[in-house]
Protein backbone atom coordinates (compact mmCIF):
# COMPACT_ATOMS: atom_id res chain seq x y z
CA UNK A 1 0.00 0.00 0.00
CA UNK A 2 1.22 3.43 -0.94
CA UNK A 3 0.58 4.98 2.44
CA UNK A 4 2.65 2.22 4.07
CA UNK A 5 5.51 3.10 1.74
CA UNK A 6 5.15 6.77 2.71
CA UNK A 7 5.23 5.94 6.39
CA UNK A 8 8.23 3.67 5.90
CA UNK A 9 10.28 6.26 4.03
CA UNK A 10 9.48 8.84 6.70
CA UNK A 11 10.67 6.37 9.29
CA UNK A 12 13.92 5.72 7.37
CA UNK A 13 14.61 9.44 7.07
CA UNK A 14 13.92 9.90 10.77
CA UNK A 15 16.34 7.04 11.45
CA UNK A 16 18.90 8.78 9.19
CA UNK A 17 18.58 11.99 11.22
CA UNK A 18 18.98 10.02 14.47
CA UNK A 19 21.99 8.08 13.15
CA UNK A 20 23.74 11.22 11.97
CA UNK A 21 23.08 12.91 15.30
CA UNK A 22 24.35 9.88 17.22
CA UNK A 23 27.24 8.69 15.08
CA UNK A 24 27.95 11.48 12.59
CA UNK A 25 30.99 13.70 12.51
CA UNK A 26 30.93 17.49 12.59
CA UNK A 27 31.25 19.03 9.12
CA UNK A 28 34.13 21.16 10.43
CA UNK A 29 36.91 20.10 10.38
CA UNK A 30 36.41 16.61 8.89
CA UNK A 31 34.42 17.08 5.68
CA UNK A 32 35.56 20.68 5.31
CA UNK A 33 39.20 19.64 5.07
CA UNK A 34 38.46 17.47 2.06
CA UNK A 35 36.23 20.09 0.48
CA UNK A 36 39.05 22.62 0.87
CA UNK A 37 41.65 20.30 -0.67
CA UNK A 38 39.32 19.58 -3.60
CA UNK A 39 38.62 23.30 -4.10
CA UNK A 40 42.33 24.07 -4.17
CA UNK A 41 42.78 21.36 -6.81
CA UNK A 42 39.99 22.95 -8.88
CA UNK A 43 41.53 26.44 -8.69
CA UNK A 44 44.97 25.03 -9.55
CA UNK A 45 43.62 23.16 -12.58
CA UNK A 46 41.84 26.29 -13.85
CA UNK A 47 44.96 28.42 -13.35
CA UNK A 48 47.08 25.73 -15.01
CA UNK A 49 44.83 25.64 -18.06
CA UNK A 50 44.98 29.44 -18.36
CA UNK A 51 48.80 29.36 -18.19
CA UNK A 52 49.12 26.52 -20.73
CA UNK A 53 46.66 28.33 -23.04
CA UNK A 54 48.79 31.47 -23.00
CA UNK A 55 52.32 30.06 -22.94
CA UNK A 56 51.93 27.43 -25.64
CA UNK A 57 50.70 30.07 -28.09
CA UNK A 58 53.49 30.36 -30.65
CA UNK A 59 55.56 33.52 -31.12
CA UNK A 60 55.37 36.13 -28.38
CA UNK A 61 52.30 34.42 -26.82
CA UNK A 62 49.75 36.83 -28.23
CA UNK A 63 49.49 35.81 -31.84
CA UNK A 64 46.40 34.41 -33.47
CA UNK A 65 48.07 30.99 -33.96
CA UNK A 66 46.72 28.12 -31.90
CA UNK A 67 48.69 26.72 -28.97
CA UNK A 68 47.96 23.38 -27.29
CA UNK A 69 44.56 24.57 -26.12
CA UNK A 70 43.58 26.47 -29.24
CA UNK A 71 43.67 30.12 -30.24
CA UNK A 72 43.62 32.99 -27.75
CA UNK A 73 41.16 34.59 -30.17
CA UNK A 74 40.07 34.12 -33.75
CA UNK A 75 40.00 36.80 -36.44
CA UNK A 76 37.51 39.59 -35.61
CA UNK A 77 33.86 38.88 -36.36
CA UNK A 78 32.96 39.92 -39.88
CA UNK A 79 29.34 39.47 -40.93
CA UNK A 80 30.48 40.09 -44.54
CA UNK A 81 32.90 37.16 -44.79
CA UNK A 82 31.00 33.95 -44.78
CA UNK A 83 33.94 31.53 -44.79
CA UNK A 84 33.33 30.30 -41.28
CA UNK A 85 32.99 27.12 -39.31
CA UNK A 86 30.02 27.41 -36.98
CA UNK A 87 31.42 25.51 -34.03
CA UNK A 88 30.10 25.80 -30.49
CA UNK A 89 32.14 25.29 -27.33
CA UNK A 90 33.06 21.62 -26.78
CA UNK A 91 30.34 20.89 -24.23
CA UNK A 92 27.72 21.57 -26.87
CA UNK A 93 29.27 19.13 -29.37
CA UNK A 94 26.84 16.39 -28.39
CA UNK A 95 23.88 18.62 -29.22
CA UNK A 96 25.69 19.86 -32.32
CA UNK A 97 26.21 16.34 -33.58
CA UNK A 98 22.58 15.38 -32.95
CA UNK A 99 21.75 17.84 -35.74
CA UNK A 100 23.66 15.76 -38.23
CA UNK A 101 21.64 12.69 -37.39
CA UNK A 102 18.32 14.36 -38.11
CA UNK A 103 17.86 15.57 -41.65
CA UNK A 104 16.72 18.98 -42.76
CA UNK A 105 13.93 19.99 -43.11
CA UNK A 106 11.45 17.31 -42.00
CA UNK A 107 13.02 16.01 -38.81
CA UNK A 108 15.65 18.61 -37.89
CA UNK A 109 13.33 20.12 -35.29
CA UNK A 110 13.57 16.81 -33.40
CA UNK A 111 17.32 17.34 -33.08
CA UNK A 112 17.25 21.06 -32.35
CA UNK A 113 14.36 21.23 -29.91
CA UNK A 114 12.47 17.95 -29.55
CA UNK A 115 15.12 15.61 -28.19
CA UNK A 116 16.84 18.12 -25.86
CA UNK A 117 13.44 19.08 -24.39
CA UNK A 118 12.46 15.45 -23.84
CA UNK A 119 15.84 14.69 -22.24
CA UNK A 120 15.52 17.69 -19.94
CA UNK A 121 12.02 16.63 -18.85
CA UNK A 122 13.22 13.07 -18.16
CA UNK A 123 16.15 14.45 -16.17
CA UNK A 124 13.84 16.62 -14.07
CA UNK A 125 11.44 13.72 -13.55
CA UNK A 126 14.02 11.13 -12.40
CA UNK A 127 13.15 11.37 -8.67
CA UNK A 128 9.48 10.80 -9.52
CA UNK A 129 10.12 7.94 -11.94
CA UNK A 130 12.44 6.11 -9.56
CA UNK A 131 10.58 6.23 -6.24
CA UNK A 132 11.98 3.08 -4.67
CA UNK A 133 14.09 3.76 -1.59
CA UNK A 134 16.82 1.35 -2.79
CA UNK A 135 20.15 3.14 -3.20
CA UNK A 136 22.61 0.25 -3.61
CA UNK A 137 23.83 0.26 -7.22
CA UNK A 138 23.79 -3.49 -7.77
CA UNK A 139 20.10 -3.54 -6.93
CA UNK A 140 19.32 -0.75 -9.39
CA UNK A 141 20.03 -2.47 -12.75
CA UNK A 142 17.92 0.00 -14.77
CA UNK A 143 19.79 2.94 -13.29
CA UNK A 144 23.16 1.29 -14.04
CA UNK A 145 22.26 0.47 -17.64
CA UNK A 146 20.73 3.91 -18.21
CA UNK A 147 23.76 5.74 -16.84
CA UNK A 148 26.19 3.62 -18.86
CA UNK A 149 24.17 4.26 -22.03
CA UNK A 150 24.02 8.00 -21.32
CA UNK A 151 27.77 8.24 -20.70
CA UNK A 152 28.58 6.22 -23.84
CA UNK A 153 26.20 8.15 -26.09
CA UNK A 154 27.28 11.56 -24.76
CA UNK A 155 30.91 10.51 -25.18
CA UNK A 156 30.42 9.23 -28.72
CA UNK A 157 28.38 12.29 -29.77
CA UNK A 158 30.96 14.66 -28.25
CA UNK A 159 33.80 12.80 -29.97
CA UNK A 160 31.95 12.76 -33.28
CA UNK A 161 31.17 16.45 -32.96
CA UNK A 162 34.82 17.20 -32.16
CA UNK A 163 36.18 15.26 -35.11
CA UNK A 164 33.43 16.20 -37.58
CA UNK A 165 34.81 16.76 -41.05
CA UNK A 166 35.18 20.41 -41.93
CA UNK A 167 35.17 21.70 -45.45
CA UNK A 168 38.38 23.52 -46.41
CA UNK A 169 37.46 26.03 -49.11
CA UNK A 170 41.00 26.23 -50.50
CA UNK A 171 41.07 22.46 -51.14
CA UNK A 172 37.55 22.13 -52.43
CA UNK A 173 37.86 24.91 -54.99
CA UNK A 174 40.15 22.52 -56.91
CA UNK A 175 37.21 20.15 -57.36
CA UNK A 176 35.21 22.68 -59.41
CA UNK A 177 36.33 21.36 -62.88
CA UNK A 178 35.38 17.83 -61.89
CA UNK A 179 32.00 19.06 -60.58
CA UNK A 180 31.41 20.84 -63.90
CA UNK A 181 32.29 17.70 -65.84
CA UNK A 182 30.06 15.43 -63.76
CA UNK A 183 27.13 17.83 -63.70
CA UNK A 184 27.62 18.94 -67.30
CA UNK A 185 27.97 22.72 -66.90
CA UNK A 186 31.55 23.01 -68.23
CA UNK A 187 30.51 25.59 -70.83
CA UNK A 188 28.52 27.74 -68.41
CA UNK A 189 30.86 30.58 -67.27
CA UNK A 190 28.38 31.98 -64.74
CA UNK A 191 27.92 28.56 -63.15
CA UNK A 192 31.69 27.90 -62.94
CA UNK A 193 32.25 31.28 -61.25
CA UNK A 194 29.35 30.50 -58.90
CA UNK A 195 30.81 27.07 -58.10
CA UNK A 196 34.11 28.69 -57.04
CA UNK A 197 32.34 31.09 -54.68
CA UNK A 198 30.19 28.22 -53.41
CA UNK A 199 33.36 26.26 -52.62
CA UNK A 200 35.07 29.00 -50.60
CA UNK A 201 32.13 30.91 -49.06
CA UNK A 202 31.45 28.34 -46.35
CA UNK A 203 28.38 26.73 -47.95
CA UNK A 204 30.05 23.33 -47.65
CA UNK A 205 30.43 23.65 -43.89
CA UNK A 206 26.78 22.68 -43.72
CA UNK A 207 25.81 21.38 -47.17
CA UNK A 208 27.27 18.58 -49.25
CA UNK A 209 27.93 18.60 -52.98
CA UNK A 210 29.04 15.47 -54.86
CA UNK A 211 30.57 14.04 -51.70
CA UNK A 212 32.35 17.25 -50.61
CA UNK A 213 31.31 19.17 -47.53
CA UNK A 214 30.47 18.65 -43.91
CA UNK A 215 26.70 17.87 -43.65
CA UNK A 216 26.74 20.12 -40.62
CA UNK A 217 23.39 20.72 -38.95
CA UNK A 218 21.70 18.27 -41.26
CA UNK A 219 21.68 20.71 -44.20
CA UNK A 220 20.55 19.12 -47.51
CA UNK A 221 22.78 17.82 -50.29
CA UNK A 222 22.80 20.27 -53.20
CA UNK A 223 24.16 18.04 -56.00
CA UNK A 224 20.76 17.98 -57.67
CA UNK A 225 19.35 21.30 -56.43
CA UNK A 226 18.82 22.52 -60.02
CA UNK A 227 16.62 19.53 -60.80
CA UNK A 228 13.91 21.15 -58.68
CA UNK A 229 13.85 24.04 -61.21
CA UNK A 230 13.12 26.67 -58.60
CA UNK A 231 14.64 29.39 -60.75
CA UNK A 232 17.46 31.91 -60.40
CA UNK A 233 15.22 34.53 -58.75
CA UNK A 234 14.17 32.08 -56.02
CA UNK A 235 17.78 31.03 -55.36
CA UNK A 236 18.91 34.65 -54.97
CA UNK A 237 15.99 35.48 -52.66
CA UNK A 238 16.76 32.38 -50.61
CA UNK A 239 20.46 33.20 -50.30
CA UNK A 240 19.62 36.71 -49.14
CA UNK A 241 17.13 35.64 -46.50
CA UNK A 242 16.70 31.88 -46.14
CA UNK A 243 14.10 32.08 -43.39
CA UNK A 244 11.90 34.46 -45.44
CA UNK A 245 11.54 31.92 -48.23
CA UNK A 246 11.83 28.76 -46.19
CA UNK A 247 10.17 29.40 -42.85
CA UNK A 248 12.24 28.34 -39.85
CA UNK A 249 15.44 27.75 -41.80
CA UNK A 250 18.55 28.03 -39.59
CA UNK A 251 20.72 28.99 -42.59
CA UNK A 252 22.31 32.42 -42.20
CA UNK A 253 21.86 35.20 -44.76
CA UNK A 254 24.49 35.41 -47.50
CA UNK A 255 23.36 38.88 -48.65
CA UNK A 256 26.85 40.13 -47.73
CA UNK A 257 28.29 38.48 -50.87
CA UNK A 258 26.63 41.10 -53.11
CA UNK A 259 24.16 40.74 -55.97
CA UNK A 260 26.66 39.84 -58.71
CA UNK A 261 28.11 36.91 -56.78
CA UNK A 262 24.74 35.73 -55.54
CA UNK A 263 23.59 35.61 -59.17
CA UNK A 264 26.59 33.42 -60.04
CA UNK A 265 25.89 31.05 -57.15
CA UNK A 266 22.24 30.89 -58.21
CA UNK A 267 23.31 30.05 -61.78
CA UNK A 268 25.55 27.31 -60.41
CA UNK A 269 22.78 25.85 -58.26
CA UNK A 270 20.31 25.89 -61.12
CA UNK A 271 22.92 24.24 -63.41
CA UNK A 272 23.35 21.43 -60.88
CA UNK A 273 20.84 18.95 -62.21
CA UNK A 274 22.50 15.99 -60.52
CA UNK A 275 25.49 13.93 -61.68
CA UNK A 276 25.23 12.43 -65.17
CA UNK A 277 25.26 8.67 -65.26
CA UNK B 1 27.34 48.77 40.97
CA UNK B 2 29.93 46.30 42.10
CA UNK B 3 32.16 45.77 39.10
CA UNK B 4 34.15 42.61 39.01
CA UNK B 5 37.86 43.09 38.58
CA UNK B 6 39.02 41.52 35.31
CA UNK B 7 42.48 40.11 34.70
CA UNK B 8 44.26 41.43 31.55
CA UNK B 9 43.61 38.11 29.82
CA UNK B 10 39.91 38.32 30.52
CA UNK B 11 39.89 41.91 29.28
CA UNK B 12 41.35 40.82 25.93
CA UNK B 13 38.78 38.03 25.66
CA UNK B 14 36.06 40.52 26.46
CA UNK B 15 37.30 42.87 23.72
CA UNK B 16 37.33 40.10 21.14
CA UNK B 17 33.99 38.66 22.11
CA UNK B 18 32.18 42.00 22.31
CA UNK B 19 31.76 42.61 18.53
CA UNK B 20 30.88 38.95 17.98
CA UNK B 21 28.20 39.09 20.65
CA UNK B 22 26.99 42.41 19.24
CA UNK B 23 26.56 40.83 15.80
CA UNK B 24 24.97 37.66 17.18
CA UNK B 25 22.48 39.58 19.28
CA UNK B 26 21.28 41.55 16.27
CA UNK B 27 21.46 38.98 13.47
CA UNK B 28 21.81 35.45 14.82
CA UNK B 29 24.48 35.08 12.13
CA UNK B 30 27.12 33.65 14.45
CA UNK B 31 24.78 30.93 15.60
CA UNK B 32 23.93 30.19 11.95
CA UNK B 33 27.57 29.84 10.98
CA UNK B 34 28.23 27.67 14.04
CA UNK B 35 25.28 25.49 13.06
CA UNK B 36 26.61 25.22 9.50
CA UNK B 37 30.14 24.32 10.60
CA UNK B 38 29.35 21.94 13.43
CA UNK B 39 26.28 20.23 11.96
CA UNK B 40 26.80 16.48 11.84
CA UNK B 41 27.39 14.66 8.57
CA UNK B 42 27.50 10.85 8.22
CA UNK B 43 30.86 9.46 9.27
CA UNK B 44 31.27 7.46 6.08
CA UNK B 45 31.08 10.24 3.46
CA UNK B 46 33.87 10.07 0.89
CA UNK B 47 35.82 12.04 -1.71
CA UNK B 48 33.07 11.84 -4.35
CA UNK B 49 31.00 14.03 -2.08
CA UNK B 50 33.42 16.94 -2.45
CA UNK B 51 32.32 17.44 -6.09
CA UNK B 52 29.47 19.74 -5.08
CA UNK B 53 31.68 22.14 -3.18
CA UNK B 54 34.23 21.89 -6.01
CA UNK B 55 31.51 23.04 -8.42
CA UNK B 56 30.72 25.94 -6.09
CA UNK B 57 34.41 26.87 -6.07
CA UNK B 58 34.48 26.85 -9.88
CA UNK B 59 31.43 29.14 -9.89
CA UNK B 60 33.10 31.53 -7.45
CA UNK B 61 36.17 31.62 -9.73
CA UNK B 62 33.84 32.47 -12.65
CA UNK B 63 32.11 35.21 -10.66
CA UNK B 64 35.39 36.82 -9.53
CA UNK B 65 37.21 36.62 -12.88
CA UNK B 66 34.03 37.70 -14.68
CA UNK B 67 33.72 40.79 -12.51
CA UNK B 68 37.32 41.74 -13.28
CA UNK B 69 36.80 41.16 -17.03
CA UNK B 70 33.69 43.38 -16.88
CA UNK B 71 35.92 46.29 -15.81
CA UNK B 72 37.72 46.18 -19.17
CA UNK B 73 35.31 44.57 -21.61
CA UNK B 74 33.26 46.78 -23.96
CA UNK B 75 30.02 45.19 -25.14
CA UNK B 76 29.60 46.69 -28.59
CA UNK B 77 30.63 45.36 -32.01
CA UNK B 78 33.17 48.15 -32.65
CA UNK B 79 35.12 47.68 -29.41
CA UNK B 80 34.43 44.16 -28.13
CA UNK B 81 37.20 42.43 -30.07
CA UNK B 82 39.81 45.10 -29.38
CA UNK B 83 38.91 45.15 -25.68
CA UNK B 84 39.49 41.37 -25.56
CA UNK B 85 42.88 41.91 -27.23
CA UNK B 86 43.63 44.69 -24.75
CA UNK B 87 42.72 42.40 -21.81
CA UNK B 88 44.82 39.56 -23.20
CA UNK B 89 47.90 41.54 -24.19
CA UNK B 90 48.09 44.79 -22.20
CA UNK B 91 46.23 44.61 -18.91
CA UNK B 92 48.35 43.32 -16.01
CA UNK B 93 47.59 39.57 -15.63
CA UNK B 94 44.63 40.13 -17.96
CA UNK B 95 45.54 36.99 -19.91
CA UNK B 96 45.43 35.01 -16.66
CA UNK B 97 42.04 36.36 -15.62
CA UNK B 98 40.59 35.82 -19.09
CA UNK B 99 42.18 32.37 -19.35
CA UNK B 100 40.78 31.37 -15.97
CA UNK B 101 37.32 32.56 -17.01
CA UNK B 102 37.57 30.79 -20.38
CA UNK B 103 38.78 27.48 -18.95
CA UNK B 104 36.93 27.83 -15.65
CA UNK B 105 33.74 27.64 -17.71
CA UNK B 106 34.71 24.20 -19.00
CA UNK B 107 35.77 23.03 -15.55
CA UNK B 108 32.49 24.33 -14.08
CA UNK B 109 30.45 22.41 -16.66
CA UNK B 110 32.48 19.19 -16.21
CA UNK B 111 32.12 19.43 -12.43
CA UNK B 112 28.36 19.99 -12.68
CA UNK B 113 28.03 16.82 -14.76
CA UNK B 114 30.30 14.85 -12.40
CA UNK B 115 28.40 16.09 -9.35
CA UNK B 116 25.14 15.11 -11.01
CA UNK B 117 26.57 11.69 -11.86
CA UNK B 118 27.61 11.20 -8.23
CA UNK B 119 24.16 12.13 -6.94
CA UNK B 120 22.57 9.78 -9.46
CA UNK B 121 24.82 6.80 -8.66
CA UNK B 122 24.45 7.32 -4.91
CA UNK B 123 20.67 7.48 -5.32
CA UNK B 124 20.87 10.73 -3.41
CA UNK B 125 18.00 12.29 -5.40
CA UNK B 126 15.48 10.02 -3.65
CA UNK B 127 13.07 11.00 -0.89
CA UNK B 128 13.28 13.57 0.63
CA UNK B 129 15.80 15.21 -1.71
CA UNK B 130 13.75 15.30 -4.95
CA UNK B 131 13.40 19.07 -4.90
CA UNK B 132 17.15 19.54 -4.62
CA UNK B 133 17.68 17.34 -7.70
CA UNK B 134 15.31 19.61 -9.64
CA UNK B 135 17.17 22.71 -8.48
CA UNK B 136 20.40 21.02 -9.55
CA UNK B 137 19.07 20.28 -13.06
CA UNK B 138 17.97 23.94 -13.35
CA UNK B 139 21.48 24.98 -12.30
CA UNK B 140 22.91 22.73 -15.03
CA UNK B 141 20.75 24.35 -17.72
CA UNK B 142 21.64 27.81 -16.38
CA UNK B 143 25.33 26.86 -16.56
CA UNK B 144 24.98 25.74 -20.17
CA UNK B 145 23.12 28.98 -20.97
CA UNK B 146 26.08 30.89 -19.48
CA UNK B 147 28.34 28.95 -21.83
CA UNK B 148 26.19 29.84 -24.83
CA UNK B 149 25.87 33.56 -24.05
CA UNK B 150 29.50 33.96 -23.03
CA UNK B 151 30.76 32.39 -26.26
CA UNK B 152 29.62 35.38 -28.37
CA UNK B 153 31.31 38.06 -26.27
CA UNK B 154 34.88 37.89 -27.72
CA UNK B 155 33.20 38.86 -31.01
CA UNK B 156 35.57 36.86 -33.20
CA UNK B 157 34.64 34.75 -36.21
CA UNK B 158 34.06 31.51 -34.29
CA UNK B 159 31.98 33.32 -31.68
CA UNK B 160 29.92 35.23 -34.21
CA UNK B 161 29.06 32.37 -36.54
CA UNK B 162 28.46 29.81 -33.80
CA UNK B 163 25.96 32.27 -32.32
CA UNK B 164 24.29 32.96 -35.69
CA UNK B 165 23.62 29.26 -36.07
CA UNK B 166 22.77 28.82 -32.37
CA UNK B 167 20.13 31.54 -32.53
CA UNK B 168 18.76 30.15 -35.79
CA UNK B 169 18.49 26.72 -34.16
CA UNK B 170 16.49 28.21 -31.30
CA UNK B 171 14.32 29.70 -34.00
CA UNK B 172 13.30 26.26 -35.27
CA UNK B 173 11.31 25.60 -32.08
CA UNK B 174 7.59 25.40 -32.77
CA UNK B 175 5.48 28.44 -31.75
CA UNK B 176 8.00 30.13 -29.45
CA UNK B 177 11.05 29.72 -31.70
CA UNK B 178 10.85 32.96 -33.69
CA UNK B 179 10.15 34.96 -30.51
CA UNK B 180 13.16 33.43 -28.74
CA UNK B 181 15.36 34.32 -31.70
CA UNK B 182 14.04 37.88 -31.79
CA UNK B 183 14.53 38.25 -28.06
CA UNK B 184 18.10 36.94 -28.14
CA UNK B 185 19.08 39.05 -31.12
CA UNK B 186 17.35 42.18 -29.90
CA UNK B 187 15.92 42.56 -33.39
CA UNK B 188 16.00 40.74 -36.70
CA UNK B 189 19.79 40.63 -37.11
CA UNK B 190 22.81 39.96 -34.94
CA UNK B 191 24.31 43.40 -34.26
CA UNK B 192 25.12 45.75 -31.36
CA UNK B 193 21.70 45.01 -29.88
CA UNK B 194 22.58 41.33 -29.69
CA UNK B 195 25.95 41.75 -28.02
CA UNK B 196 24.50 44.08 -25.35
CA UNK B 197 21.69 41.62 -24.71
CA UNK B 198 24.01 38.62 -24.46
CA UNK B 199 26.23 40.63 -22.11
CA UNK B 200 23.32 41.56 -19.84
CA UNK B 201 21.99 38.00 -19.84
CA UNK B 202 25.47 36.56 -19.30
CA UNK B 203 26.55 38.76 -16.41
CA UNK B 204 23.33 39.87 -14.70
CA UNK B 205 20.29 37.74 -15.36
CA UNK B 206 21.66 34.19 -15.36
CA UNK B 207 24.30 34.71 -12.64
CA UNK B 208 21.61 36.26 -10.44
CA UNK B 209 19.40 33.22 -10.99
CA UNK B 210 22.36 30.87 -10.41
CA UNK B 211 23.25 32.53 -7.10
CA UNK B 212 19.65 32.34 -5.90
CA UNK B 213 19.42 28.67 -6.90
CA UNK B 214 22.77 27.87 -5.23
CA UNK B 215 21.50 29.42 -1.97
CA UNK B 216 18.37 27.25 -2.16
CA UNK B 217 20.45 24.21 -3.11
CA UNK B 218 22.74 24.66 -0.09
CA UNK B 219 19.82 25.42 2.22
CA UNK B 220 18.27 22.09 1.28
CA UNK B 221 21.61 20.27 1.67
CA UNK B 222 21.93 21.63 5.21
CA UNK B 223 18.27 21.01 6.04
CA UNK B 224 18.10 17.45 4.70
CA UNK B 225 21.69 16.35 5.31
CA UNK B 226 24.21 14.48 3.18
CA UNK B 227 23.62 10.84 2.23
CA UNK B 228 25.95 8.03 3.18
CA UNK B 229 27.50 6.14 0.27
CA UNK B 230 24.97 3.41 -0.64
CA UNK B 231 27.52 0.61 -0.26
CA UNK B 232 28.49 1.67 3.23
CA UNK B 233 27.94 -1.00 5.89
CA UNK B 234 27.28 1.81 8.33
CA UNK B 235 25.11 4.02 6.17
CA UNK B 236 23.03 6.47 8.16
CA UNK B 237 19.36 5.54 7.99
CA UNK B 238 19.82 1.79 7.73
CA UNK B 239 20.09 1.14 11.44
CA UNK B 240 23.41 -0.68 11.13
CA UNK B 241 25.23 2.49 12.08
CA UNK B 242 24.47 1.71 15.68
CA UNK B 243 26.81 -1.29 15.59
CA UNK B 244 30.35 -0.40 16.59
CA UNK B 245 32.82 -0.43 13.75
CA UNK B 246 35.73 -2.85 13.93
CA UNK B 247 38.28 -0.89 11.95
CA UNK B 248 39.11 2.56 13.18
CA UNK B 249 38.61 4.46 9.95
CA UNK B 250 35.26 4.81 8.25
CA UNK B 251 35.29 6.49 4.87
CA UNK B 252 36.76 9.95 4.85
CA UNK B 253 36.54 10.87 8.46
CA UNK B 254 38.05 9.20 11.43
CA UNK B 255 35.76 8.28 14.27
CA UNK B 256 35.33 11.19 16.57
CA UNK B 257 35.99 11.09 20.28
CA UNK B 258 32.29 10.91 21.11
CA UNK B 259 31.44 7.28 20.40
CA UNK B 260 28.70 5.38 22.09
CA UNK B 261 27.67 1.78 21.74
Amino acid sequence: MASERLIERKRVFHQYKEDVKERGKPFYPFAMLHDTIMSLVVVSVITGLAIVWKYTTPGDHHTIDPGWLGRLYDAPADPGTINFVPRPDWYFYFLFYLLRIFKWPETVVIGTVGLPTVLLIILLAIPFIDVRPERRLLRRPVAIVASILVVISMGVLTYKGATAKEALGSEIVGHVPSWAAKEGFTGNKQAIAGAKIFAVAGCLNCHTYLGDGGTNLGAPDLSAEGAKNKGIAFQIAHLKCPACVNSGSPMPSFAGLGDARLKQIAAFLEASKGPKK
Amino acid sequence: MATQKLTPKEQVQEAILYPIDWLEERSGLVGGIKYFLFRRVPGDINWFQTLGSATLTAFIVQALTGSILAMYYKPDPQNAYSSIQHITNDVFAGWLVRGMHRWGASVFIILMFMHMGRVFLFGAYKYPRELNWIIGVLLLTMGLAEGFTGYLLPWDQTAYWATVVGINLNGTAPFLGPFISQFLQGGTYIDDGTIARFYAIHMLMIPGAIIALIVLHLYLVIRLGVTSPPWSKEAAGTGSMLKPSRNGRRGLTRPGPRRKG
